[in-house]
């Protein structure tokens, strides 16, 4: 691969590695060669001949195709001679036979490849007389893309990328000769979790997005480079606005993260960012009714009400909970409050204290990654525990199937279903929620060479897999790792990687867009910023000599305790929304004296507070967000609605402080971000111009050591009874991509995609239970009760009830109340 | 000597009475305006009019070039997508917003130009007083009915 061959191209010596195709020399070189078919990030095809070339040959000059070609040591090519051009405005001519001129109801119109180059390259007249070729021109392929197949000029990008990245041929060429058509597969819809990205391949307008259809002109639109927040692989984006509004979303190439790949979540649910819902101006709560006030009287008033409960009950009363789902400064601007000005640890987040975590993420998505033009994963052997990146982190999803496919990678998975990535015939070990340490148990054992001789295959398949491996990263998610059993499941993981090998490593991964961030800014009831424990020495005296006051070494009450806690007085909430997860917390929320949500719309918790501030989300003020892999991004603003008087979270906790008698040295997102640097030393010198656009990792040497696991053992681990007379099936729960949620809800368009309120088991529990696919039922748990249709399908284990969180209407917090494993029973309704 | 003044002054009269007596007979080139129309070139560039094909259907495909030509930012478009049952446009796209601010053009006629339906022109009417500044903004509806009064001229 190092070495290099030289070649001429228009008269001039270029030195390049060997194998680079020669339409990449050329880009090297400076030259420009147009192109349809060929792209950087797809396997050459060939077959749009716009880019041929002369090359000098044993047999005299020949025309050749420089995207298929590689480059050859003393190569001789031309690429301006009268001869190409005539062939480049020759095949533009052609090109164009079938192509209909409507570029000005075309979106891609403005940065369409075929404009450039027609009038870069092109013969600048047309000779055609005769009519055009007629073909389905609004044509939903999904719900998210549009297909115009007179605009297609059949160059494959779409079909090879669905191929070659996502491992889905749903798309294929379909007649003869001048009939040629791209079409879906048997009438079915593209439903690739990336199939948006084919819009952005797409050379021409054939592929269009349905979501941003019309909303947008190249020309008129402001790009802002940012980051995506719906999960935690933290894709680069670049955001398109226009009047205040989010138009559209496109990827944006970082070769550490995402490539230039993004999901359809990411690229298309940002409706709610213009949602006409949003919280505009603050509430409070008068006469039982919640009225909008100024500011000042809000931040008066809590201000006022705090003193008053810290007096009265102590500051332990007082609780905070912030989000996965908000920027570093946000976090850090509410923990601070919390630990300087209320003076409690009291402050967590959904999967925060209650889950079993490791600090530092990912070793880094390039490990991981096969790109087109690259060296293999470094990594050999994945384990997903608990973990379905096809769900919950699509990116992830797509670049672990890369690396199957043309990196070697081995996957084994772990995991309550039989998730997507198991089509790759890895290693499937099943286990029933609470089980998890049980299994990380029997997989240690299998790799110690301890298991029982009779031990099932794939726990042998998979330890043996792992003895073989040089270098193998263990990924297990919050789902895995919740509750009491959380500990044992890090812990048996980190012993599985010790015993596996020097190349064994564990990462734990978190699924919201900035859950690594939260955690690093502190937001955890025993974790200081930079998750030092609270009695850390250095860490304490740091943050007191810069916040200028005494840190309590009292540990915090965790997410779940404060909501099921009778002592709390007061809680902050911060974009998260508590009621929906359990009718218990639902009802303490309102028996709460002061109950703060601070949050983008009016929630169900934020109907039960008692001011409701009105927040600034992603794409509205400047701020960090930290990825799995530790990588810290910048998301600048990109809109403002001139009516809404949202401000940003550290801004609201900067103004409250003050009133509290704490003044607070912030004067824009930019200076939180400084002091950020300061505060956590894994930060230093991360501040906002130090980011750039392509983000900087943190080091993880800096992060504290993990509780010294070497030295804990296993015990407490027993086959748990699963399943019971009454209750006989066990509820599994998780992420799903399409969910009900609010940040995808109110993107209109994708409604259909959206997973339905169901619950989903296997067949032959359903022929067992006399249910079909359709059934009505009521799934009853010891907690609660809920309305679903069943659904059947054999990735469900027997004896388990698949029901995603967040569906629409129906939260499944209604039949766990707060708890993380529950037995179900399944009743006709 | 006065004589020959006297006669010299009458002669330069006659000659005066003879340009007055010789335009007596011609039509004035003055116009009553407001109460007449006075003459406009063919290409004047008036108040702009967005036009219809003769099937009633809107020309204006929202396809914002005229925006884009626009060199005084005067002209804001926002499309949207035809209902396929009932189309405001022929094809998939129409505008949904189509908005003229008449405090900002300078009647250069490159929205005209760079039209590829020929849908906004520049029409001749010049009177276009108004008493606030909001209604200077000409919004779709008022471009695409092009005689609606909504110009007040002083009657005196």
């Amino acid at each position: 691969m190092t070495d290099n061959v030289t070649l001429t191209i228009n008269e001039e010596e270029v030195s390049v590695p060997a194998r680079t195709l020669l339409v990449d020399a050329a880009r090297m070189a400076g030259v420009e060669i147009p192109v349809f078919c060929s792209h950087p990030k797809l396997d050459p095809v060939g077959c749009c001949r716009m880019c041929l070339v002369e090359v000098d040959g044993p047999r005299g000059t020949a025309m050749m195709a420089s995207c298929t070609m590689p480059v050859g040591d003393g190569m001789v090519v031309r690429t301006d001679t009268e001869q190409v051009r005539t062939v480049q405005e020759a095949n533009l001519a052609f090109i164009l036979l079938n192509h209909p001129l409507d570029c000005p109801i075309c979106d891609k119109g403005g940065e369409c490849p075929l404009q450039d180059q027609t009038m870069r390259f092109g013969p600048g007249i047309s000779q055609l007389i005769e009519p055009k070729r007629l073909a389905k021109k609004h044509y939903d392929i999904s719900d998210t893309i549009v297909l115009d197949q007179e605009r297609c000029v059949l160059c494959w990008r779409c079909i090879r990328y669905l191929e070659e990245w996502e491992d889905k041929p749903q798309l294929g060429l379909f007649e003869r000769g001048n009939d040629t058509i791209v079409d879906i597969q048997d009438g079915r819809p593209v439903d690739a979790k990336t199939s948006g990205n084919i819009i952005d391949l797409c050379p021409v307008g054939a592929l269009t997005n349905r979501v941003a259809r019309f909303a947008y002109r190249p020309w008129e639109i402001e790009r802002t480079p940012s980051v995506c927040m719906h999960c935690s692989v933290g894709c680069n984006v670049r955001l398109d606005s226009r009047t205040h509004q989010l138009r559209r979303i496109v990827g944006r190439e970082n070769m550490q993260v995402n490539d230039q790949w993004i999901c359809d979540k990411g690229r298309f649910a940002h409706a709610w960012v213009n949602d006409e819902n949003r919280l505009a101006t603050p509430q409070l709560r008068k006469n039982g009714k919640l009225v909008p006030v100024q500011w000042s009287e809000a931040l008066a008033y809590i201000a006022n009400r705090l003193t008053g409960i810290k007096e009265k009950y102590g500051a332990d009363s007082i609780g905070a909970i912030g989000s996965g789902k908000i920027s570093n400064e946000s976090n850090y601007a509410l923990q601070r409050f919390m630990r300087a000005v209320i003076g409690t640890n009291n402050i967590d987040h959904r999967d925060g204290g209650e889950v079993a975590a490791l600090p530092t993420g990912l070793p880094a998505l390039t490990e991981l990654m096969k790109p087109q033009y690259g060296p293999d994963p470094e990594v050999d052997t994945v384990v997903l525990f608990g973990l379905d990146p096809s769900e919950e982190l699509p990116i992830l999803d797509l670049h672990l199937k890369r690396a199957i496919l043309r990196g070697g990678v081995k996957l084994i998975i772990a995991h309550a279903r039989k998730i997507e990535l198991t089509r790759y015939g890895g290693p499937y070990l099943a286990y029933l929620p609470g089980g998890e340490s049980l299994l990380v148990s029997r997989l240690l054992q299998a790799v110690q060479g301890t298991a029982l001789s009779d031990e099932e295959p794939a726990i042998q398949a998979a330890a043996k897999l792992l003895k073989e491996s040089e270098s193998s990263l263990i990924v297990y998610g919050p789902m895995a790792a919740r509750g009491e059993n959380g500990p044992g499941v890090r812990d048996g993981l980190e012993q599985l990687a010790q015993a596996v090998g020097e190349g064994a490593r564990v990462a734990y991964v978190g699924l919201d867009g900035n859950a690594q961030g939260c955690r690093d800014m502190g937001v955890l009831p025993d974790g200081l910023p930079g998750q030092f424990p609270l009695d850390d020495g250095d860490a304490r005296s740091r943050l007191e000599a810069l916040w200028g006051c005494e840190l309590s070494t009292f540990p915090g009450y965790t997410y779940k305790q404060m909501l099921d806690s009778q002592e709390m007085r007061a809680l902050f909430v911060n974009g998260a929304n508590p009621a929906t997860e359990s009718p218990d917390w639902s009802a303490s929320l309102e028996e709460l004296e002061l109950l703060v949500v601070t949050d983008l719309l009016p929630t169900e918790t934020a109907q039960k507070a008692d001011v409701v501030l009105p927040a600034q989300g992603w794409a509205e003020s400047d701020g960090t967000y930290t990825n799995l892999e530790r990588r810290v991004q910048r998301a600048p603003k990109a809109v403002t609605d001139p009516k809404s008087r949202a401000a940003p979270d550290w801004m609201i906790f900067t103004h409250l402080a003050k009133q509290m008698g704490t003044h607070w040295p912030f004067s824009d997102a930019h200076s939180v971000t400084a002091e950020i640097t300061r505060a956590v030393p894994a930060y230093a010198g991360l501040t906002w111009e130090a980011l750039g656009d392509q983000g900087r990792q943190w080091d993880s040497d800096s992060a504290p050591v993990s509780g010294a696991s070497a030295g804990r053992t296993l015990d407490g681990i027993s086959e748990t009874a699963f399943g019971d007379a009454e209750y006989p099936l066990n509820l599994v729960t998780g992420t799903v991509l399409y969910d009900g949620g609010t940040l995808f809800s109110l993107t209109e368009q994708m409604h259909g995609m959206a997973h339905g309120a169901t619950v989903t088991l296997n067949p032959a529990d359903a022929a067992e239970f006399g249910l079909d696919a359709g059934s009505a039922v009521t799934v009853r748990s010891e907690q609660g009760n809920l309305d679903l249709t069943v659904a059947v399908d054999a990735q469900v284990q027997a004896g388990c009830a698949w029901i995603p969180e967040s569906l629409p209407g129906a939260p499944v917090g209604a039949l766990l109340n707060g708890s993380f494993t529950q037995r179900v029973k399944i009743e006709r309704r | 000597m006065e004589l020959g003044e006297f006669l010299k002054g009458a002669a330069e009269i006659g000659k005066a009475m003879g340009v007055t007596l010789k335009h007596l007979g011609q039509k004035p080139v003055t116009v009553e305006f407001p109460h007449e129309d006075i003459p406009i070139y063919p290409r004047f560039r008036g108040r702009h009019e967005l036009r219809r094909y003769a099937n009633g259907l809107e020309r204006c495909i929202g396809c914002c070039l005229c925006e884009a030509a626009c060199p005084t930012e005067a002209i804001y478009v926002e499309a949207a997508e035809n209902d396929p049952d009932a189309p405001l446009s022929p094809g998939e796209r129409h505008a949904k917003v189509y908005e003229l601010n008449l405090l900002r053009c300078v009647f250069c006629g490159d929205c005209e130009e760079a039209c590829p339906t020929e849908a906004i022109v520049l029409g001749h009417d010049f009177a276009m007083a108004n008493y606030e500044r909001k209604d200077f903004v000409l919004t779709k509806e008022e471009l695409l009915n092009p005689g609606m009064p909504k110009v007040i001229i002083r009657p005196e």
